[in-house]
């Protein structure tokens, strides 16, 4: 083996092992997605979901403040009035039809910032490929947290 | 506008600026002269000012024999302060902005700030007012005052109490526009609210517009409530095409439905008002869920979707030397009337064509034009309103023509215009009238001959006989009440108003033209006009059974009556419908009913379904008038031009359209590309209508003008007049 080829072929390998073997000890900086997720900034911005008060009713009272807002214009927000028999929020007004389209959505966040009763937030939940672009269109009923479970009685 | 006459001007400084204006003139409007802005809330430049709300605050001076300006030491509402020779003006001073910020400071105390659900929200002027010139934040920690919500004035109005700023527009609006007086305030002070007296239903035909005046969203409209906000609407100009008066809209849609109606701002029609027809109709013509999407020919029992080339064979097949008959509704743009009228006389080869859908129809011979020589539109709305004297006769002006009532009733309002109104039942003119004559139902003529007798000499030989007292006897109207009347009209230039309507009554048509004449000999002016949308568009076009476009004669062909009388004799092989709905326009429904089951093919061209779709052999989907290009002609001949709003659902195509493409699979029609295009050959073949073609029509529309020379005739009048009153 001439020098050369020790120089220019056999030393590099050889340095590079050495950085693997290095960082071996160190700790790991990817994660073994899916299996294991890395905890997400506190400020993360992603899946919109639309949120309820404590009493169980809806927070949005269709005010399109956030369609107004919003840079993509991908909401559409249609409102309709609360009656006492079929109350959906709080107020005279709730939204019948609450429509993101997520293709046009760019997570800016200005929803969250327009809406006055904090209806809608971002949250980290950024899985949100699908396989029909109709899919991305999520509803009022894909975007609304679940109600509460009714707390036991004891 | 009235011209500027002579008007004494003063010399007042603003911010600093000299500038002369009118004096008397109100500081609020002098600045606009400026390009300047006061904000304001209760000063509407179409009401009287009243200065509630001190939005409007200045701070104003006078300039003293040195040079030097005196300050008043208070700021003063620019609404109610006239301008006066040497008068200092200050909009944008230290003091000002202070006064502004407490005002609104004020006015947000009890305001509940609900915007988010607020249909005012977006475009509400105490939003821009407080954004523009109020305090950032609020100092007031105590419990706002709570008041019914969203309570229910009418069926169009809803009040929200909470949000009400108490400026008093609602109720000056009814007061000296509509002039319903239904709204007023009841208790005083801060518990001062606005509502009805007894808080019955608020029962206008113009409710609409306070929805429109209300500078916060104390009242909104219940039709639309909640169905939009005003950054998800999309708006356009358009024009009403329920009413005859032409009234400028604005077509307010989203997502290509239409969600509301606004009034538009044309001084020569509505100035910025609409009526309620206007304001609420569009919606269930437009919106109607049996919106018919593609052409339907029928098959046995049912229906069959179909190409349009399949229907058009199918409607030429059932015409082609068949004995047909095209009746029209009243709703059509002028191409629209022209193109089906151009078909009916060439390719169907018929003149039994109409779109006039009262009792009584006259043929052209008996017409007004053709009997005295007098025109039967001779002046505009706008002009009504520098009238001295206004003689409304058998009609109630308010529901027939609400733009003309608008207007009549601002020259009582704002002129002092006598106003003389016959009718042979309560109308809402009576409650500003001069005189009142209310007759007898069916003594129209008998009256308008005892006016003649006393306003019109010329007429005596006819009218000798109808003395007041006679008159009396006859009408049951007092000698004196028509003496008065007579006095209030005579040696004025006064318009008279009356409707085709009259001409149902009984010896109507005999009124009506006594009534032309009478105004003629007296000095006055006479509007004759057509009582729906554009009838008088369509007329005009010549789609009528003996008059050709622009009013020449044809041989006469039967008229909407005759048509439907031949029909169910079964004497029409094929009867089309551009348009209308006999069961549901003509008078007579058994007729209507009788006729429709007993026509071979009965063709329907319409938007929508109708009762007369389970008769139909074809059915052809109608494109709306905001859904295509088109002129209009209103009743006062304004030609109007709306170009497409709204997109047609499904295959719909504007009726000239239609018309245009049977005429070229018929071999007759020249293809137009464009309703310019039709417009076109409607300026060259009716004279009156050069003016109009699509690229001369102006923003406010065109008014046509009446022939030059036409000589006024008595005799056939005379005549009439003998025989009715003779034979008494």
């Amino acid at each position: 083996m001439s020098f050369e080829v020790f120089r220019d072929v056999a030393k590099p390998i050889l340095a590079g092992f050495g950085i693997t073997a290095r960082r071996l000890a160190k700790p790991k900086a990817t994660v073994q997605y899916p299996e294991e997720r890395r905890e997400q900034f506190p400020r993360t911005r992603w899946r919109h979901v639309l949120t309820r008060y404590d009493s169980g009713l809806e927070r949005c009272i269709g005010c399109s403040l956030c369609a107004g807002a919003c840079p993509a214009r991908c909401i559409y927000v249609e409102a309709a009035e609360n009656t006492d028999q079929e109350r959906y929020s709080p107020g005279e007004r709730y939204a019948v039809r609450y429509e993101i389209n997520m293709l046009r959505c760019i997570f800016c966040g200005y929803c969250q910032e327009a809406c006055p009763t904090g209806a809608i937030v971002l949250r980290k939940d950024f899985e949100l490929a699908n396989y029909e672009r109709e899919d991305f269109i999520y509803t009022k009923e894909m975007l609304l947290e679940a109600r509460r479970p009714e707390p036991v009685a004891h | 506008m009235a011209a500027a006459v002579q008007t004494e001007t003063v010399a007042i400084t603003i911010n600093d600026i000299e500038l002369h204006v009118p004096k008397g003139e109100l500081i609020v409007e002098s600045v606009k002269r400026l390009g300047l802005e006061i904000p304001i809330f209760c000063y509407h430049p179409r009401m009287k000012p009243v200065g509630m709300c001190r939005m409007c605050l200045v701070e104003v001076g006078f300039k003293q024999p040195d040079g030097s300006v005196r300050k008043m030491p208070k700021p003063q509402a620019g609404c109610t302060l006239p301008a006066s020779e040497g008068m200092v003006v200050y909009t944008d001073t230290e003091m000002v902005h202070r006064d502004r910020k407490g005002v609104l400071e004020f006015l947000l105390i009890n305001h509940p700030l609900d915007c988010p659900i607020c249909d005012r929200g977006g475009e509400c002027p105490l939003q821009n007012n407080t954004l523009a010139y109020g305090p950032s934040t609020s100092r007031f920690l105590e419990v706002k005052r709570h008041l019914p919500k969203a309570y229910p004035l009418s069926e169009y109005v809803t009040l929200d109490l909470e949000r009400c700023i108490q400026c008093g527009r609602c109720v000056r609006f009814t007061e000296e526009i509509s002039g319903d007086s239904q709204l007023a305030f009841r208790f005083r002070g801060a518990s001062m609210q606005p509502s009805t007296f007894q808080l019955t239903d608020f029962e206008s035909r113009f409710s609409g517009n306070v929805i429109e005046i209300c500078p916060v969203g104390a009242l909104t409209s219940s039709k639309y409530r909640f169905r939009a906000r005003p950054w998800d609407l999309e708006t356009r100009p358009g024009l009403c095409t329920l009413t005859p008066c032409g009234t400028n809209v604005f077509y307010d849609y989203r997502s290509g439905r239409l969600v509301r109606i606004n009034g538009r701002t044309n001084e020569d029609v509505n100035e910025e008002w609409t009526s309620d027809t206007t304001k609420f109709g569009h919606d269930a013509l437009y919106n109607n869920p049996n919106r018919i999407q593609v052409p339907h020919v029928r098959e046995g029992e049912a229906f069959r979707a179909v190409e349009w080339s399949e229907a058009y064979a199918a409607v030429l097949g059932a015409c082609e030397g068949k004995r047909t008959a095209v009746l029209a509704g009243t709703m059509l743009s002028n191409e629209d009337y022209y193109a089906w009228q151009a078909l009916a006389r060439t390719a169907l080869a018929t003149n039994h064509l109409d779109l006039r859908w009262q009792k009584t129809l006259l043929p052209a011979s008996q017409m007004l034009k053709a009997r005295t020589g007098l025109p039967g539109v001779q002046y505009g709305i706008a002009d009504l309103e520098n009238a001295l004297a206004i003689l409304v006769f058998g009609t109630n002006l308010a529901a027939d023509q609400p733009m003309s009532y608008l207007r009549t009733r601002k020259a009582w309002f704002r002129n002092g215009a006598r106003v003389v109104v016959a009718h042979h039942e309560a109308s809402e003119a009576e409650s500003f009238a001069h005189v009142v004559l209310r007759y007898r139902p069916g003594t129209a003529a008998e009256l308008a001959a005892g006016l003649a007798n006393l306003l019109a000499p010329e007429l005596a030989d006819a009218t000798r006989i109808a003395t007041p007292e006679w008159t009396e006897a006859q009408t049951g109207v007092p000698a004196d009440r028509l003496r008065e009347a007579a006095e209030a009209l005579r040696g004025t230039e006064f318009a008279a108003i009356t409707t085709h309507g009259l001409f149902d009554e009984a010896n109507g048509v005999t009124a009506y033209q006594t009534l032309a004449l009478l105004t003629s000999h007296a000095g006055g002016k006479f509007n004759g006009l057509v009582n729906h949308a554009n009838e008088q568009g369509g007329r005009e076009m010549g789609f009528a059974p003996d008059l050709g476009p622009g009013g020449e004669a044809v041989t006469a062909g039967m008229n909407t009556a005759e048509i439907l009388q031949a029909a169910a004799k079964g004497e029409i092989d094929t009867l089309i419908l551009v348009g209308c709905d006999p069961i549901r326009d003509f008078p007579d429904t058994a007729l209507a009913t009788q006729a429709l089951e007993n026509v071979a093919n009965l063709v329907l061209v319409d938007s929508a379904q109708t009762e007369a779709c389970a008769y139909a052999s074809a059915i052809l989907p109608m494109a709306l008038p905001a859904e295509r290009d088109g002129t209009y002609t209103s009743s006062e001949r304004r030609v109007q031009r709306m170009e497409r709003i709204l997109k047609a659902p499904g295959e719909s195509k504007a009726p000239w359209q239609i018309a245009m493409e049977l005429g070229l699979r018929a071999g007759s029609s020249a293809p137009y590309f464009h309703a310019r295009d039709v417009m076109d050959a409607i300026a060259e073949q009716v004279p009156a209508y050069a003016g109009a073609r699509y690229q001369d029509i102006p923003e406010t529309g065109v008014r046509l003008a009446n022939p030059e020379g036409l000589t006024r005739s008595n005799d056939a009048v005379v005549q009439a007049l003998q025989s009715l009153l003779g034979g008494r």
